[in-house]
């Protein structure tokens, strides 16, 4: 659960590398100097660290290909005879290499992890995933009433057939709000890339951060049918 | 320069290589055989024979002769309790505690047999260095291969064994992503992988995607019990129902529960030569003595269904998880001597759409992977790198029994995950934390790796404090823990021991051949003395606290918050006070000593004082 406050804010701009003691930028993997490995000094954001773009819209090959190449540079496969420190660093650096990449990978999560970064972030995320989004009161209103009389009919012993097909036909509003708000994501997303001005881009943002708690919903609403379908 | 090779420690056999001359080699004994059989026995009079002489002695002393130990690493009694009877060994171990193995009066853990497997195995490659006439034949360090779905308890056995049998483990490895290192060596291409890997214990499927001389893994699945062991018994069963209800023609034996150990053991190998033999042929006989039963392959393999069955769903679920379809699999490699049975090798052919590979010896590819791994790390080449993932997904309990996933499986390691902690009750100083590793949502359904508490958390009305306890898996996939109060940035270590684990001071016990390892020796010794002086300072520290006059003391003399100060240095010195990392240790002990020497020197002065005052009074 890393909060915003994970990621600390620079008090400087420039660290000490502990082996020959040289200034390095705080952005740095190595010494300039003595080119030795430095330690993780704050929690740089993922896309810096991977040298990517800060973007939704990424390139997965770029990703790939600084993924790879960074991991060339960091693995602790490659610090085995290396001092501790250095072991330490190497560790601490493809550790967060690895979770960078994770967390890049995917449109989600890379919209998820903006928001954070951007503090819109909900303070407490299982909380927020449960609370019913105003513009899907409807279909969750609907669902449940179906679903309670489904588990009804289950309960007096109605033909696999008959509820399964209800089921599937409860579905389908549901699949379509979903495709409905990837499409959103997508153009918001793409929206957030071209924008031009501060305030633009955090009001775009604002709409993504609803979209994508409502998606989250829409996801867990699909899980719950998915659940039933396979219940026997 | 001593020597690093490559271990495959498996269920049924295991192999060691090495690099020489830029290619992996397994060394093999004087009549050419590479494999030594994982099968240890201890004679009446406690002599220790391992490999092919140890399964000689299970057709004649099958009660003190162990194999298939690799399945019982890093588990507990209640785990093995329904296989053991399988078995014509003495399985045992408290509940709730390590397994452990009877043999005659003695008792092993499984990593005290494993490691005299690995140093037979370590004996075989320094004799093989010394006949090559290198002036430094000593082999110390080794990679030593686990099955991909092997847990973290699994792991730490494993390397544990290597500890004890006197070898520095430098990386613990997956099977089948060392067998894709193996075949990498020749083909150099892009592409994406499926290693399928069934041995004689265990079957793991790995896909990976390699690029620019990076295999990358993108998910693993699998089954930490299933193997040709299973197969085994599934034939055994036949063959002993059949004796058992007197059908068969012949019989030797009147029932299978009047038959003795090494009698059943006898059956055990003519049922694995019928199981050879169906690879080459379409019928053969399974034959024991006088009983005779003939059986072919069509036979074998609608016995055998059930297992080939359980492999195919861990492959669908690895290929969902890396989001592919099978017919995306560019090529696919078997390793693991269950492969050459033909239906399998069918079975996997039919699920991905092609031919799959077997240019290696299916029972050596892993080894020489090993020895690729074992020689990236002390050469620093950088030709090749590994990248695995963690196969299960790591979580802690939280309210009502729910497990909280922190690291997902299939996360590259090394990796890290950190959860945020709080207290319930005003002023509590620990909270207990249970980790677990698995998928899923049920603390129940998981397995158990560890429970710890959180110690030293400065007094604060309830839910303030913010402990935020962070998990690294390294690159073993060997899991470790550290913790932080964020408002007082406190910092704690955690020593992650496993539930069904050893500690350090036991491997230390168990070490083999100690006086060769006088080094390590030093290094355990040293680190016990940093901790009697640690608990030494703390228990006199906490002496005076709790002493008649501390009040008064800390009223007239102390600073404010000194007494707290004090405190929270115990407390963290108690915290790291079982880990092995001896520096820690003397940092704090140091620490501890600092912020107590005032106090030592004003009570010290009050019995100066009190002496004298006492002298007085006898004087008077």
């Amino acid at each position: 659960m890393a909060a915003p406050s994970e990621l600390d804010t620079p008090r400087s701009t420039i660290q000490a590398c502990p082996t020959c003691g040289a200034g390095a930028p705080l952005d740095a993997h190595f010494c300039p100097q003595c080119t030795k490995i430095l330690p993780l000094p704050r929690r740089a954001d993922y896309f810096s660290f991977v040298g990517v773009p800060r973007r939704l819209n990424l390139d997965p090959s770029l990703l790939e290909e600084r993924f790879r190449s960074l991991s060339r540079q960091f693995h602790p496969d490659y610090f085995y005879n290396a001092t501790p420190a250095e072991r330490r660093a190497s560790l601490e650096r493809s550790s967060y290499l690895n979770d960078a990449y994770r967390t890049l990978r995917q449109p989600a999560g890379r919209i998820e992890y903006l928001l954070k970064l951007e503090g819109l972030a909900p303070d407490n995320p299982t909380e927020a995933s449960r609370k019913v989004p105003p513009s899907l009161l409807e279909e969750v209103f609907a669902l449940n009433e179906e679903l309670d009389e489904i588990r009804e009919q289950r309960a007096d012993g109605a033909p696999a057939e008959t509820w399964r097909a209800r089921l599937e036909r409860a579905r389908q509003p549901i699949e379509r709000k979903r495709v409905e708000h990837e499409t959103q994501l997508e153009e918001l997303a793409a929206r957030w890339d071209a924008g031009s001005s501060d305030g633009e881009r955090r009001a775009i943002l604002e709409s993504l951060r609803d979209r994508f708690l409502e998606r989250n919903y829409i996801a867990n609403l699909l899980a719950t049918i998915e659940r039933e379908l396979s219940s026997t | 320069m001593s020597k690093v090779v490559g271990i495959d420690l498996g269920t049924t056999n295991s192999l060691v290589a090495y690099v020489k001359d830029g290619a992996p080699v397994v060394i093999r004994d004087a009549s050419g055989d590479a494999l030594v059989p994982s099968v240890v026995s201890v004679g009446e009079g406690g002599s220790v024979h391992v490999g092919r002489e140890a399964q000689r002695r299970l057709l004649t002393d099958a009660r003190r002769t162990v194999y298939s130990v690799k399945r019982f690493m890093g588990k507990g009694r209640e785990d093995v309790q329904h296989e053991a009877e399988h078995f014509p060994f003495r399985v045992s171990g408290e509940a709730g505690g390590v397994v452990r193995i009877g043999l005659g009066d003695k008792e092993y853990t499984p990593p005290e047999i494993s490691a005299l497997v690995l140093r037979e195995l370590k004996q075989r490659a320094e004799a093989h260095f010394a006949a090559a006439g290198e002036v430094d034949n000593e082999v110390d360090r080794a990679v030593i291969t686990v099955p991909a779905y092997f847990n973290d308890a699994q792991r730490t056995a494993t390397r544990d064994a290597g500890r004890i049998a006197g070898l520095e483990v430098l990386r613990i490895i997956n099977e089948p992503t060392a067998a894709s290192l193996a075949y990498g060596l020749d083909k150099r291409h892009a592409g994406l992988i499926a290693v399928y890997d069934l041995g004689g214990g265990t079957f793991d499927i790995s896909i990976l995607k390699v690029e620019d001389g990076v295999f990358q893994v993108l998910s693993t699945n699998g089954d930490t019990h299933l193997g040709g062991d299973d197969v085994d018994v599934m034939l055994m069963d036949v063959v002993l129902r059949e004796l058992g209800d007197g059908s068969a023609v012949a019989q030797p034996f009147r029932a299978a529960d009047k038959l003795t150990p090494e009698q059943i053991q006898e059956i055990r190998k003519a049922v694995i030569q019928a199981k050879w033999d169906l690879s080459d042929r379409t019928e053969t006989d399974i034959v024991v003595g006088e009983y005779k039963k003939h059986i072919s392959r069509a036979e074998f393999e609608e016995l055998i269904e059930p297992i080939v069955a359980r492999t195919l769903e861990p492959c669908r679920q690895a290929l969902a998880d890396a989001g592919l379809q099978p017919s995306q699999i560019d090529e696919v490699v078997l390793v693991g001597g269950s492969t050459r049975i033909p239906r399998v090798r069918q079975a996997v052919a039919e699920l991905f759409g092609k031919k799959p590979h077997s240019e290696l010896n299916p029972d050596e590819v892993v080894a020489l992977g090993a020895a690729v791994q074992a020689d990236i790390l002390v050469t620093g080449n950088r030709d090749m790198l590994l990248l695995d993932v963690t196969p299960l997904s790591l979580g802690i309990e939280t309210m009502g029994g729910v497990v909280s996933k922190i690291i997902l499986r299939n996360s590259t390691i090394p990796a890290t995950g950190s959860e945020m902690f709080t207290t319930g009750v005003d002023n509590q100083t620990a909270v207990d934390i249970h980790v677990l590793q698995g998928e899923r949502e049920l603390v129940a359904d998981n397995r158990s790796l560890a429970r710890f508490k959180l110690r030293g958390i400065p007094p604060m009305p309830a839910g303030l404090p913010r402990v935020q306890v962070q998990f690294q898996i390294d690159a073993n996939g060997i899991l470790s823990a550290a913790a932080r109060e964020l408002r007082t940035e406190v910092e704690q270590a955690i020593e992650v021991k496993p539930s069904y684990g050893l500690t350090d001071e036991e491997v230390e016990r168990m070490l083999l051949d100690s006086f060769e390892h006088a080094e390590a020796d030093i290094a355990a010794r040293l680190l016990i003395e940093a901790r009697n002086e640690a608990e030494s300072v703390i228990q006199a520290t906490e002496k005076s606290l709790r002493s008649p006059e501390f009040p008064e003391i800390e009223k007239s003399e102390l600073a404010p918050g000194e007494r707290q100060k004090i405190e929270s240095i115990v407390a963290g010195l108690r915290m790291v006070l079982n880990s092995s990392d001896r520096e820690t240790i003397q940092k704090w002990t140091h620490a501890l000593n600092d912020a107590t020497r005032h106090l030592a020197e004003v009570m010290m002065n009050r019995s100066v004082k009190a002496a004298l005052a006492g002298k007085n009074i006898d004087n008077m």
